[in-house]
């Protein structure tokens, strides 16, 4: 016996001999890099110079996040009286009723109102401007995309998953046919996105056409761009949002459905007052889930629309793509890429802190 | 089955043909000659029905042009991370969840926390490195970055704190060291924790895009994915519309079928990796 023990590691040492893999790969791939792209973000960093010459970066400080966010003249005020107006509304609300809401979403609410009525009121003042032009209003295409597909998965994968929650060969195989298009690939998804939306070659012209409707320019017309890119990106990440609702349905006990059929709350009565109640904590992860998914957008934007028509479709990945690899300008690249870190570091906490409460 | 079943069912095939038409489509190009495709893609019900019917495009993919290539290039990229990330989360997993070592609190929220860094928040300074190293166009480099993903190692973690400990304990009462526990006994008993593991890894390296977009600039280094967005913006006039869909179609092959067959693990791992990562 004591023999067999000499020879086998003690529990520290199996310990570290088990970790040293995960800790080396996720050392050097993940941490390092993480705060070397920090560090990257307070040079002035040109992606070719610095190939050739290690030492042609300048520490600059904090100079590229105020190239990118800010710029000359910058004044505050009510410059988004909606936005900033529905701020105030929210700040009420918390206010009133921070009883029914509880600790955790008063303070949510409060946050995202203080936000909502401080960050919007940023503008230029009389002669002043943006030192960069297009990042706001790249993070603006970026938040108008999230604001459509997010309600747009949502609301039809959860409709779909309370229809198809019976246990039968046929609701399988109508699960299995809406989840399909989850497991392609971006570019697969876009490759048939931009022939369907071609106002000459696409199903959908074709289709218009026998209808009599003259076909629309989707991809290059201001107004639809990005709304096909939308729909597009509904279509293709439905299926985990339905699975995920699925999963929350099975939860609910099949009592609380007969004793609500017992008070006459069948059908669409049932899902009102019994399923939606129930479901709430999936739905807010779902949602938080998927602005974590789509804010980070980019291959449907690349590849269907090249950010365009003038720039309407261009989001935050696109643009520290494009800053990065084909600007060279790595340096203010790494500073939205931290910019960007810092918004899915939010929505990544509150996730944690729902799961938390879920698994409690 | 009640008779309130067949209407739902009969109501909601109809979203579900319209949720598939795209892919059909995609299919069904693929099957249709070139020259017909230039002039229309409506021959047949709005061009839903392979006819006129060839088998060209396929035969060409295979003759010219890199998609064979490329898919090659998909598996090996794909298995290698599949095989790596299994590695590195299992015996990660296993430490975390059974061992007591110093520092097992800091090891655990330092893994918490990486699940909160997006690739594209890293996909800058890991470029300057892969570049300083020298490493860009190469396997390794389309693998090694993915295999830094906490995700896997919270899983496996997740699933060895559910295994009862008197297994372990009765073999440690014989003796037998940890490295054995963990090979002989845990590892057989996670095979399907690892079965949806290595299901999510291999469907996100399939279908990954970013990473290889900056990686990979030679074309013999392209994934499948990655390939196909390069014939994609082009495609009408340099390889015909059909061939670029068959090109579509080879791309998405291997995650349907796995998809198709592996039905109840990719749900599950789609789930778990949606609702943790």
């Amino acid at each position: 016996m004591r023999a067999t023990r000499g020879r086998t590691l003690s529990q520290r040492q199996a310990a570290l001999v088990l970790l040293a893999p995960f800790l080396l790969t996720y050392g050097a791939f993940l941490v390092y890099p993480f705060f070397r792209g920090i560090w990257i973000s307070l040079h002035d960093w040109n992606l070719l110079a610095v190939a050739f010459n290690p030492d042609a970066k300048d520490f600059v400080g904090l100079r590229n996040y105020e190239r990118v966010m800010w710029g000359r003249g910058i004044v505050w005020g009510l410059a988004a009286p909606f936005w900033q107006g529905l701020g105030l509304l929210g700040l009420a609300w918390a206010a009133v009723a921070r009883r029914r809401l509880g600790k955790g979403t008063t303070l949510a609410l409060g946050i995202a109102s203080v936000l909502l009525i401080v960050l919007p009121g940023f503008h230029p003042g009389e002669g002043g401007r943006w030192y960069d032009r297009r990042f706001w209003p790249t993070v603006g295409n970026t938040i108008r995309f999230v604001a459509w597909t997010v309600p747009g998965v949502t609301l039809s994968a959860l409709v779909l998953a309370a229809a198809l929650n019976r246990e039968s060969r046929a609701m399988g195989l109508l699960r299995t046919l809406f989840f399909l298009s989850q497991v392609l690939s971006v570019t697969v998804v876009t490759l048939i996105w931009q022939i369907m939306f071609s106002p000459r070659q696409g199903l959908i012209a074709n289709v218009t056409e026998v209808l009599g409707a003259s076909p629309i320019t989707w991809l290059t017309n201001e107004q639809f761009a990005m709304a096909a890119i939308v729909i597009a990106t509904i279509w293709w990440s439905l299926g985990i949002a339905m699975i995920l609702f699925l999963a929350g349905l099975q939860d609910i006990s099949r009592d609380i459905y007969e004793a609500a059929a017992l008070d006459n709350a069948r059908g669409v009565r049932a899902f009102r007052f019994v399923t939606l109640p129930n479901l709430k904590r999936t739905i807010t992860l779902v949602v938080v889930l998927q602005i974590i998914l789509h804010f980070q957008v980019f291959g449907q934007s690349h590849l269907m629309t090249q950010g365009g028509p003038n720039d309407t479709t261009q989001v935050l990945v696109r643009y520290i793509y494009q800053t990065g690899f084909r600007d060279s300008e790595l340096g203010r690249a790494s500073a939205m890429a931290v910019f960007l870190f810092v918004i899915m570091g939010a929505f990544s906490v509150i996730q944690f802190v729902l799961g938390r409460e879920d698994a409690s | 089955m009640s008779r309130t079943s067949h209407w739902l069912i009969i109501l909601l095939a109809i979203p579900a043909f319209v949720w598939l038409v795209p892919t059909l489509w995609m299919v069904s190009l693929s099957f249709q000659p070139n020259e017909v495709l230039a002039r229309t893609t409506s021959s047949t019900a709005f061009g839903l029905v392979p006819l006129p019917f060839t088998l060209d495009n396929y035969a060409a993919l295979f003759r010219f042009g890199q998609t064979p290539w490329w898919f090659l290039n998909s598996v090996i990229v794909s298995l290698g991370m599949t095989l790596g990330v299994l590695a590195v989360s299992t015996t990660a997993g296993y430490a975390l969840a059974r061992l007591d070592f110093p520092f097992k609190r800091s090891v655990t929220a330092l893994c918490l926390i990486g699940l909160m860094v997006p690739e594209q928040a890293v996909f800058i300074p890991l470029y300057t490195m892969f570049a300083d190293f020298g490493w860009h166009n190469s396997y390794h480099a389309l693998i090694l970055p993915r295999m830094a993903v906490p995700i896997g190692v919270f899983l496996m973690m997740q699933f060895f704190r559910g295994i009862p400990k008197d297994i372990e304990e009765a073999a440690r009462l014989d003796g037998v060291g940890w490295l054995r526990i963990f090979w002989y006994i845990m590892l057989p008993l996670a095979r399907p924790a690892m079965m949806t593991l290595a299901i999510l890894t291999f469907l996100y390296a399939w279908n990954d895009y970013l990473w290889p977009l900056v990686s990979a600039q030679k074309r013999e280094f392209f994934t499948i994915t990655l390939g196909l967005a390069s014939i994609q913006s082009n495609f009408a006039q340099s390889e015909g519309l059909g061939r670029v869909m068959a090109s579509g179609v080879i791309a998405s092959l291997p995650v349907v079928i796995l998809f198709l067959i592996f039905q109840r693990y990719v749900v599950q791992a789609m789930t778990a990796g949606g609702s943790k990562g």
